[in-house]
């Protein structure tokens, strides 16, 4: 009865994942509510990726089995899809968390820039939530037409259809930069002060 | 029957935590092992309860046996049907939000018919008294009422075996008190108990057995009865708080030189929303440069007075004038600082200095520095925060008090949880502030550091006390002799 | 007095027909989906919150909720056609709010009539994994704690006078999280010695001492929903602009 043998997600790996779950969704729901003003759409790819970005380092530190960053992030999406945001976080949430498992695990569940790289990657679902600008923009815009036509234009003026691939590496970029800082935090707190 | 032969322990990467440990537990008997912070008796629960070896990794050596069975090749899941555990803080130990939820969920997880378990938390609600606080929010309730409710939890598992950590620390005269029932049911019920505690006056009538340890071994072992013969000088040897169970409340303050300077609270008033005023104080004089004790039962507004008093709560409107000045809301907050009860909340920064110079009008690393050498944490300067001790946390908040020349200083149960010792070094910085012409206002239900240190005590309590009523104000100012001891009914 | 169990449903509807209602208010009323035919039932969705307070006598909230879309009614009505910039910004919010309200409406709903415990039973009874319904559970558990945290943090921060970090964005950000994240990682701990000494383990077969029960209401909303959605998909064969 050795839990480290064992490959399957215990209790403690599960109540971690409900952990910071919580407070990604927090954090991500703090910062969704700016995306209502149209140029603080842009800052969806910016803001949250950095900020999460030191929760997840350390939601990283408790990841020593297969299937916890999965679930973070389909957990994620199904909040996303019942909040109305869109069912496309759901399902690209799922692919690039499965996509960052492998990408942890590579980094044999400790290395530092495998860590970064599974953030950057398993974030992108927060770029998904623009799909329905890009392709779907004349039922998304239809339906926002009482938003008026200015905030139609100016969001539309933002972000042309050339501009997701942009966003894309954009927050991809971010995912980055914030999983970079969180390692710095963490390093700057959290293993100073011996906690992790 | 629990047995341990030859068990040593060591928590990955440290020392070892416990050192060749042989005794036996018997069945029926309760059991208390007590002893300084750090001493092991942690540990020893934890072997009991299995959470060592399977959830607390490091090298276990000897055997720990419960039944016959070694604990070291039966699963948690198993284990956890025959011994329940209580956990010393009420905040992280509960799993669900709402009560009945919590104290079926032990049962829920053996997978019992729900029928069973229904019947099971009826009888455990009647045999405790918890009407009053079933199908409600955890999150509403006090600490003491969680752990009532964790309590209940193990109680309704019907486990053979129970073990308690330390579950008087965060916990006032009346928690104890109903501990106190629990435990006189479980003795009823002949349950094997083991408890792990320092504050042990309140179990003096029910222990069978005592063990003394430190260093991680078992140094003495006595029975219930001699070990009650002990005096007082001999328990604090030990690292053990008094053995007489005094209640703050009740409790009498030798009397103060009448000194002239004061500083008076007005108007302070304050109700959460939807309920009654909880605080309504008109007028209040309190003596400058003493140290005022806050108390009153648990509920009934104690931390709310603090958090009104510097002025953390925006809808209460007091004043408190102060040398002649008269501070509201916003320059309390400036004047004043509360040392809260959970200290981590408010370091923020990465070193001990940093977070005195913050504080600092000018950021001056020599006066930090003194500050710092005054309050003997010059050596953990370079440290951070989160790493340090508890006592050394709440000195750091001082300090940070101290660099932002706050003249009136609140604590918010400054020694819970704290043995002997470092009750006694709690007193000590509370003295120092003393003598630095600072105020001190704390809430506390801690009876002997009261005792140590206190001079003036506001007692909180509308509904019993005559004194108030004729005040008519809620609030009292006592100024008595003789500290008596009281025992709880 | 004896005390018993009260396994009485905290509401009306089961906590999957909650789920499903909030989903159909977001896809069709906050997310617009299906355009002009979805009207009817645009409106219908809209009030069918308001009336799910009112039926568990939320009257506060059920007032509130009056007096918004009233305000909102009339208001959208005042500024049509030719607005001025600050109208037309006037307008762009007061359409969001209209938006945003019901689902937001349906979630205060959801929120304060059910449990915690309820959601998970519906859980187990859509035989949803331990891998899903144990994370579930410590989130709504954590919620109340994030905000507990949060709350003492920031109190204590403007009694240190430390307001938004010192100016610097960077420490607003960190001054905040890291003692909330410092205490997760101690509360993830205890909490998982604790669950775990209380017999919690994935894969193996637990019970719940709440049921839930579809009921006759259930039906008719669940299936007001299905229509719903499919007349999103073939309304428009039927449906004939004018």
């Amino acid at each position: 009865m050795n839990e480290n043998s064992s490959n399957k997600l215990n209790a403690k790996d599960l109540i971690h994942v409900g952990i910071y779950t919580a407070i990604l969704a927090v954090l991500l729901c703090v910062f969704a509510c700016l995306g209502i003003i149209p140029v603080m759409m842009l800052s969806l790819v910016v803001i949250p990726p950095v900020i999460a970005g030191i929760p997840y380092m350390l939601f990283l530190t408790k990841v020593k089995k297969f299937g916890m960053i999965l679930l973070v992030n389909i957990l994620l999406g199904l909040m996303l899809w019942v909040t109305g945001m869109s069912y496309y976080a759901t399902i690209v949430g799922t692919i690039t968390g499965l996509i960052a498992e492998f990408i942890y695990r590579k980094g044999e569940y400790k290395s530092k820039k495998m860590g970064i790289l599974a953030y950057a990657v398993s974030n992108l679902y927060i770029w998904s939530n623009y799909f329905g600008i890009f392709y779907n923009a004349e039922e998304y815009f239809s339906t926002r037409q009482e938003y008026g036509q200015e905030y139609i234009d100016s969001v539309q003026a933002l972000l042309p259809a050339w501009m997701s691939p942009v966003l894309l590496i954009a927050n991809f970029l971010f995912g980055l930069l914030g999983g970079y800082i969180g390692t710095k935090v963490l390093k700057k707190h959290f293993e100073k002060a011996g906690i992790v | 029957m629990i047995q341990f032969k030859h068990v040593s322990f060591s928590y990955t990467g440290e020392e070892k935590s416990l050192k060749d440990v042989s005794c036996s537990f018997e069945e029926g008997r309760i059991t208390l092992i007590c002893g300084p912070s750090g001493c092991g008796k942690t540990t020893m629960i934890r072997c009991v309860n299995g959470l060592i070896p399977h959830f607390y990794k490091g090298k276990l050596e000897g055997e720990v046996l419960i039944n016959g069975w070694h604990t070291s090749d039966t699963p948690l899941q198993k284990l956890s049907h025959h011994v329940g555990s209580v956990f010393q803080n009420p905040r992280s130990q509960f799993f669900n939000v709402d009560t009945t939820s919590e104290i079926a969920f032990g049962c829920e997880n053996f997978g019992m018919p729900p029928e069973e378990i229904i019947r099971r938390i009826e009888e455990v609600v009647k045999q405790t008294g918890l009407q009053d606080l079933m199908d409600r929010n955890i999150f509403q309730l006090s600490g003491g009422e969680k752990q009532k409710i964790a309590c209940a939890g193990v109680a309704a598992q019907e486990p053979e075996v129970i073990t308690l950590d330390e579950p008087s620390a965060n916990l006032d005269y009346k928690g104890v008190c109903h501990l106190q029932k629990m435990l006189a049911l479980w003795k009823k019920q002949k349950k094997t108990v083991l408890i792990a505690e320092h504050r042990i006056a309140y179990l003096l009538p029910y222990i069978d057995q005592v063990l003394v340890m430190e260093d991680g071994e078992i140094r003495e072992t006595y029975t219930g009865e001699a070990f009650s013969l002990l005096s007082e000088e001999e328990l604090h040897k030990r690292g053990l708080r008094g053995k007489t169970f005094e209640n703050a409340v009740t409790m009498e303050l030798p009397p103060v030189k009448d000194n002239k300077d004061r500083m008076v609270l007005n108007d302070l008033r304050f109700g959460y929303p939807g309920e009654s005023m909880l605080l309504d104080i008109p007028g209040l004089e309190l003596p400058k440069g003493e140290i005022i004790a806050v108390v009153g039962a648990n509920g009934r507004g104690k931390t709310t007075f603090l958090r009104c008093l510097c002025g953390m709560e925006k809808r209460c409107k007091a004043m408190l004038t102060y040398n002649g000045q008269s501070w509201n809301r916003k320059q309390r907050l400036k004047h004043l600082y509360m040392v809260m009860q959970d200290v981590n909340h408010q370091l923020f920064t990465d070193s001990v200095l940093e977070e005195v110079m913050i504080s600092q009008e000018r950021e001056d690393k020599e006066k930090a520095m003194e500050i710092l050498r005054l309050l003997d944490l010059e050596d953990v300067a370079m440290r951070h925060p989160l790493s340090l001790s508890g006592g050394q946390k709440q000195r750091v908040a001082v300090a940070s008090a101290l660099a932002s020349k706050r003249e009136i200083l609140l604590f918010d149960e400054p020694t819970s949880g704290l043995d002997h010792r470092h009750m006694l070094q709690v007193a000590d910085i509370l003295k120092q502030l003393k003598e630095q012409g600072k105020t001190v206002i704390l809430v506390t239900h801690d009876g002997e550091l009261l005792k140590q240190v206190c001079t003036v005590k506001i007692s909180l309590d509308a509904k019993k006390e005559t004194q108030c009523q004729e005040i008519k104000h809620s609030v009292i100012r006592k100024y008595c002799r003789l500290p008596k001891p009281n025992s709880c009914g | 007095m004896d005390y018993k169990v009260n396994l009485k449903p905290t509401s009306l509807i089961d906590p999957r027909t909650k789920l499903l209602l909030l989903f159909v208010i977001s896809v069709y009323v906050l997310g617009g989906t299906g355009g002009e035919k979805m009207k009817v039932f645009y409106w219908i969705l809209v009030f069918i919150p308001v009336l799910l307070l009112l039926s568990d006598r939320r009257w506060k909230l059920f007032l509130i909720s009056v007096l918004v879309y009233g305000c909102s009614f009339v208001a959208q009505n005042l500024l049509q056609g030719d607005l001025t910039a600050l109208q037309s910004v006037l307008a762009l919010t007061v359409y969001v709010f209209v938006k945003f309200l019901p689902a937001v409406f349906m979630a205060r709903y959801i929120m304060a009539t059910t449990k915690a415990s309820e959601f998970i039973a519906a859980g187990k009874k859509m035989h949803l994994p331990d891998a899903i319904l144990i994370p579930i559970s410590v989130i709504f558990r954590y919620f109340p704690t994030i905000r507990e945290e949060y709350g003492s943090i920031r109190d204590a921060m403007k009694m240190r006078g430390i307001f938004m970090g010192g100016g610097k964005a960077s420490q607003m950000v960190e001054y905040r999280l890291v003692p909330l994240l410092a205490d997760s990682t101690l509360i993830g701990e205890e909490l998982s010695a604790a669950a775990l000494c209380r017999g919690l383990e994935v894969g193996v077969e637990r019970t719940c001492i709440w049921q839930v029960k579809m009921r006759f209401l259930d039906h008719v909303l669940i299936g007001f929903c299905i229509l719903t959605i499919f007349w999103s998909i073939f309304g428009g064969l039927f449906y004939d602009p004018i």
